[in-house]
């Protein structure tokens, strides 16, 4: 409580001159959104050096890729809002995207995508269940699962690519609205959708709650299990969801088709600015996360840096971007660490 | 308590202290029970399976590969034991000992085996030291960090590499993985020795008394003195020399290094050290359940190999463990707070 009000205090505070309000006000703006400052001055650069970059086939393949983590990103922000984090995606993203590959020779295109859903909401179940029935710290509850999940999909597969054949899943997952593909809209829609959920819903606010102070959200008698429970069950069906337009771009599905997957996307929510912590979550700053990382790798492809740059790029700006957030709120009390 | 108002109140806080003593030994005794239960039961059971359903598994041959092989995992356990009893994680140990296994590979072949090793020591360390100051001087928490370090070490290793594998030629080297003294074989010894040394300071030393301080409450630690960022930093130093020291024999073993051996190896290191005993609460730090849980992963290894299993079946044996040692560890935990507690009846 104490803290809370000094925080509002000190909101309240640069109350002086209009004008320097003003000022203050660009100022914070600019500052609360220095991540698009980033993207664009990124995007000029690049367009300056390599003219290539903002041709509308390049532009296209961004937004593809910045709509897969940003899919995922959209549940995984409501996870680290709620103070809790996944690491199984890749796994999930994989269990799901070899399920459409398996029956859609069989059934029709909706059929598939139910199946990838539910499955996708099924394993986010079982995240929840390890960590709000069995008491396990979600990190590792999920890293456990992760290779549980890894294993299914290997096995279910023979260890081999099970390619997607049908035309017409591949134009609607891989086609485009307008200019836009059509991924990158229904990412849009997801991330509209999963931030109204976040700020204007009783779940949303239960999630920051619970993120904020588990403690305090179990006394004032909010049903914390159950809100864990559906936080991962939501992340799941966002990985579904990203697993759908992933094994259509590559029109295959594999074990090993996301690997790595669940650091690109905890690291676009982290930059992003939804802060570890929990108790507060941004899905706007996850799209521009998503977008940020998409637009450096591809930089990096088009500038000829060897590819596994991006493993070295990905980590340090990850690390780089919560510490400066440590810095700035003096403090590394972050939840869901065990 | 009417009928008992006779009784003075010294005597009723004397039986009330005498009750509470009880209890903590009753729950100090069921945690130690339920802590040897998670990893002993398992031992004997999967023992017992091999002996009795994969053919050869006592084979003097097959003894010497499961010895080997915990051996290599038992020396990074222990440096997980460490850092999972500070309270930290380490997520970075199967990067960090790619990235090692590169660096020695390349050292053999370019200076001496001996070259190697101690260039495979410093590297450990090195990437140990990264580990901890980000995570002590950024405050950045720890499973976040070697996360990240995780993605930048095995960058690291595949941009060193070039993707291509390294083949090291000195036989001498590729000898220390399968040399042996006495009939048993010298990683084995090794591993035995590094497990000594852990069990002796962690038990017997100042050092070893501030760990299990800083793990069991961190703000208690510091106010008694301890410098527990130091103890945090040096808990990561001495994990990444543990996947220094195991990335050498790893390298010996396989005589070829790829940029992408050891995958998932922080797994299966957490998992054993859960197994073993070590409560991710911090605080309780057990070497000893450490090395018998690596033996038992090696072992399970091993059987599904000789029974000709899928690979990918480990992934999900694996799986399965980490969760049930980790199902005990937290049920472990809620039992003794509630024996402690009294169980909430009597007011």
């Amino acid at each position: 409580m104490n803290t809370q009000e000094t925080s509002k205090s000190a909101e309240l505070k640069p109350a002086l001159h209009p004008r320097r309000a003003q000022a203050d006000k660009w100022k914070q703006l600019l500052a609360k959104n220095y991540l698009v400052v980033i993207l664009v001055v990124l995007c000029a650069t690049m367009g300056i050096l390599q003219p290539f970059f903002l041709s509308g086939g390049n532009i296209s393949n961004i937004l593809f890729q910045a709509a897969f983590v940003g899919l995922a990103g959209c549940g995984m922000t409501i996870l680290i809002a709620g103070g809790m984090i996944d690491l199984s995606e890749s796994g999930v993203v994989a269990i799901a995207a070899i399920a459409i590959a398996i029956v859609l020779p069989s059934t029709t295109i909706g059929g598939a995508l139910t199946m990838a859903l539910i499955l996708g909401a099924g394993l986010g179940l079982i995240n929840g269940l390890l960590v709000v029935y069995v008491k396990i710290p979600p990190f590792i509850a999920t890293l456990g699962s992760l290779y549980l999940f890894l294993g299914l999909a290997f096995i279910s597969t023979g260890q081999k690519v099970i390619p997607i054949v049908s035309t017409n899943y591949l134009m609607l997952t891989t086609g485009s609205v307008g200019l836009l593909p059509v991924p990158f809209v229904v990412f849009v829609l997801c991330a509209v959708i999963t931030g109204f959920i976040l700020h204007h819903t009783y779940f949303g606010r239960a999630v920051r709650a619970v993120g904020s102070n588990e403690v305090a959200a179990t006394l004032a008698g909010l049903p914390v299990r159950r809100v864990k429970l559906l936080a991962f069950v939501f992340a799941g069906l966002t990985y579904a969801l990203s697993a759908v337009f992933m094994s259509g771009r590559l029109s295959s599905a594999e074990g090993n088709m996301a690997t790595g997957f669940e650091m690109n996307v905890i690291a676009a929510v982290v930059v992003g600015g939804t802060a570890l912590r929990g108790g507060n979550g941004t899905v706007f700053g996850t799209a521009a996360g998503a977008l940020l990382f998409a637009v450096i790798n591809n930089s990096m492809n088009l500038l000829g840096v060897a590819s596994y740059w991006q493993y070295v790029v990905t980590g340090a700006v990850l690390v780089l971007a919560i510490a400066l957030g440590s810095a700035r709120s003096g403090g590394s009390m972050i939840r869901g660490e065990g | 308590m009417s009928s008992n108002g006779m009784l003075s109140a010294e005597t009723l806080q004397r039986d009330e202290r005498k009750a509470s003593e009880d209890r903590a030994r009753r729950a100090d005794s069921l945690r130690r029970v339920l802590q040897n239960l998670g990893v002993f039961v398992p031992f004997v059971a999967v023992l017992v399976a091999g002996i009795a359903i994969a053919p050869n598994f006592l084979s003097p041959s097959n003894i010497t590969n499961m010895l080997v092989n915990a051996s290599i995992l038992g020396v990074v356990g222990f440096g997980m034991t460490v850092v999972i009893a500070v309270r930290g994680i380490d997520l970075s140990v199967g990067s960090a000992q790619a990235l090692t296994c590169c660096l020695v590979a390349a050292s053999v072949n370019g200076l001496s085996p001996v070259g190697g090793v101690a260039v495979g020591l410093v590297a450990g360390a090195a990437l140990g030291l990264i580990n901890g100051l980000v995570t002590t001087k950024l405050r950045v928490p720890g499973f976040i960090t070697t996360l990240s370090m995780m993605s930048v070490y095995r960058g690291a290793a595949l941009i060193f590499t070039g993707g291509a594998p390294i083949i090291i030629d000195s036989v001498g080297f590729k000898g220390i993985a399968t040399a042996s003294v006495a009939g048993i074989p010298l990683p084995f010894l090794l591993a035995l020795l590094v497990g000594l040394a852990f069990w002796f300071v962690l038990e017997r030393m100042r050092s070893g008394r501030y760990v299990i301080a800083v793990g069991s409450n961190p703000e208690a630690a510091i106010e008694t003195g301890i410098g527990a960022q130091r103890v945090i930093l040096w808990a990561y130093v001495i994990s990444g020399v543990c996947a220094g020291v195991a990335g050498v024999v790893l390298a010996s073993q396989l005589g070829v290094i790829n940029a992408s051996v050891s995958t998932g190896l922080e797994l299966r290191a957490i998992a054993i050290v859960v197994l073993g005993g070590t409560s991710m609460a911090g605080g309780r730090p057990r070497v000893v359940g450490t090395a018998i849980a690596a033996l038992l992963l090696s072992m399970i290894n091993s059987g599904l190999n000789l029974l000709n299993v899928v690979s990918a079946y480990q992934y999900v044996a694996l799986g399965v463990l980490l969760v049930l040692a980790l199902g005990i560890d937290s049920g472990q935990r809620a039992a003794v707070r509630k024996m402690l507690e009294g169980r909430g009846t009597e007011q």
